[in-house]
């Protein structure tokens, strides 16, 4: 195995971990405040929501590789592998956030509002006036809504780049390659959901900012999982 | 038989097991009182509200689905490379799967309410255990088995590259995910704060107030399971199944489109992603007419 074979697959897997992690804090997530109208956001927990997208999206991801014809190595046809993860990512979360809102409104009875800004930057409505008092916000507004989408898509694309680089190394096994794509994506979801402790609603909640330190923190991480990577491959 | 039409069966099959999957997991954590609003029925005994109901959520529900479901996906595959018939397989791992389930809640429950007894004199009912395993251990039998068929049917007809305890694993997870976003929301926020007016959420500092008497006796999670089965449990399925078949189906029609412009498999996969971008856009339209629809009905409430 030469070198320049071994350096494509190392970035890819580096870039796919501060991808994931990135794209976990766009996830509007609420635990269990969100899962009593408390909170705004969706009633889970940050890994588990993400770890829920992303995996559809690698299977999504997986499946597109495993078509006859795609060669993970072209670069056109891995750009295909991502994009189609995002998208089952993206239609994943994309109809848990809709049945949720739809649980909220209809089930619960209450107005998706959002707490971390007055007025929602995408449709302009005021916020505050429909939170209760003694809560924080409930449900999936349209804001957090578009930042889950952008999540979900990052997500998506994370675990495809991740799924290639993987193939790239020689894991053309997909159970193989499946198996190591899937304990990947919860080790950055998981130290993404570390430095969000807890909830956040989206890309306009203040704990947003804190992304870098998290995207850092995987970037370090995915380095040294893909180095250990590369041992494997090279059967050390 | 052509082979798409095949493969659209298969999709379809795969999508009704996956609702009926999603719809008895959310019942079945209803009934065990999992995920999220455990934390009300946990933080209940605290507030003076001593409770008849089932509780056993020590991990996340995604993270046990995907144990119970990678379970018995490991016992199906084991048996169908033996050389047993597939539904055999799948059938006899469900049932280890499900008992996996009992052990898991048997134990969790007895942890968790002997650990508020000796503190809040919460009680630990013996026939509230019996009456409860076997309505938990059939629905978990259910989702297990449906969403193992599904996992079954993604790979022998859906094209995905995994084995089956891993697609199983995924599904497990996912579904776990989508029954403690959705479904188990009606059960806490409303079901188990019935005595307050429908339409504001539970401020804090009503939190643990739970409901502790139904409309015939004393509450426990069979009621629940009752209450939820008409909107949060068959939503929850509605959520997984569309899930299933949608993903697939932007995939299949992708490539007839494809066959019928005698485009390349670029040209097919690209249509399939931007099929699935626009049941995206679909989502985001509805979740805002909805929400605009909260707002002019509910109104502010400052």
């Amino acid at each position: 195995m030469d070198i320049s074979s071994i350096i494509l697959p190392l970035v890819e897997i580096t870039l796919a971990g501060a991808i994931i992690n990135a794209s976990v804090h766009f996830v509007p997530v609420g635990g269990a405040p969100a899962a009593m109208a408390t909170s705004t956001g969706v009633g889970t927990g940050t890994t588990q929501l993400a770890a829920g997208a992303g995996f559809t999206g690698l299977l999504a991801a997986a499946g597109m590789a495993a078509q006859p014809g795609i060669i993970a190595s072209n670069p056109l046809h891995a750009l295909l592998i991502m994009l189609s993860g995002a998208v089952g990512a993206m239609i994943m979360l994309g109809l848990t956030m809709l049945i949720g809102q739809l649980i909220y409104v209809y089930g619960v009875g209450i107005v998706p509002a959002a707490d971390k800004c007055d007025i929602d930057p995408i449709t302009k409505d005021p916020q505050s006036a429909f939170i209760t008092p003694g809560t924080t916000g409930h449900g999936i507004p349209t804001v957090c809504f578009v930042s889950g989408l952008i999540g979900a898509a990052l997500g998506g694309i994370g675990g495809g780049m991740a799924y290639v680089g993987l193939l790239g190394l020689g894991f053309t096994i997909p159970a193989i390659a499946g198996v190591l794509a899937v304990g990947f994506f919860f080790m950055n979801a998981v130290l993404a959901s570390y430095n969000i402790g807890g909830t956040i609603e989206g890309f306009h909640d203040p704990k947003f900012k804190k992304m870098p330190n998290g995207v850092i923190a995987s970037t370090v991480s995915s380095l040294v999982a893909a180095l250990i990577l590369v041992g494997m491959s090279m059967g050390l | 038989m052509d082979p798409t039409l095949l493969t659209l069966g298969a999709l379809a099959l795969a999508g009704a097991a996956a609702t009926v999957s999603g719809c008895a997991e959310d019942l079945e954590s209803d009934v065990g009182s999992q995920s999220n609003p455990n934390s009300q029925v946990q933080l209940g005994p605290q507030m003076g509200n001593i409770h008849r109901y089932f509780n056993k959520a020590i991990s996340g529900e995604p993270v046990s689905y995907g144990l119970y479901v990678a379970v018995a996906g490991a016992v199906a595959w084991a048996l169908m490379n033996a050389g047993y018939n597939p539904i055999l397989g799948l059938i006899v791992g469900s049932g280890v799967g499900a008992i996996t389930h009992g052990a898991y809640s048997l134990s969790a429950y007895l942890g968790r309410i002997v650990g508020q007894s000796k503190n809040f004199n919460q009680p630990v009912y013996m026939d509230v255990i019996s009456t409860h395993m076997g309505p938990m251990m059939g629905h978990g039998f259910i989702a297990i088995f449906t969403m193992l068929l599904a996992a079954y049917l993604a790979t022998l007809a859906l094209g995905n590259p995994f084995p089956l305890p891993l697609v199983a694993l995924i599904f497990g997870i996912t579904v776990g995910a989508i029954g403690s976003s959705t479904g188990d929301v009606h059960y806490g926020a409303e079901r188990e704060y019935q005595k307050y007016a429908f339409g504001g959420g539970i401020p804090v500092a009503n939190q643990g107030d739970i409901d502790i008497k139904a409309e015939t006796g004393i509450r426990n999670g069979l009621d629940s399971s009752y209450f939820c089965s008409r909107l949060g449990g068959p939503l929850t399925g509605l959520c997984f199944g569309l899930i299933i078949f949608l993903d697939g189906w932007r995939t299949v029609t992708g490539n007839i489109i494809g066959d019928i412009m005698g485009a390349d498999l670029v040209i097919k996969a690209l249509l399939a992603i931007i099929l699935g971008v626009l049941i995206v856009i679909a989502t985001a339209i509805v979740n805002r007419k909805v929400e605009v629809y909260a707002r002019n009905k509910y109104g502010p409430y400052k």
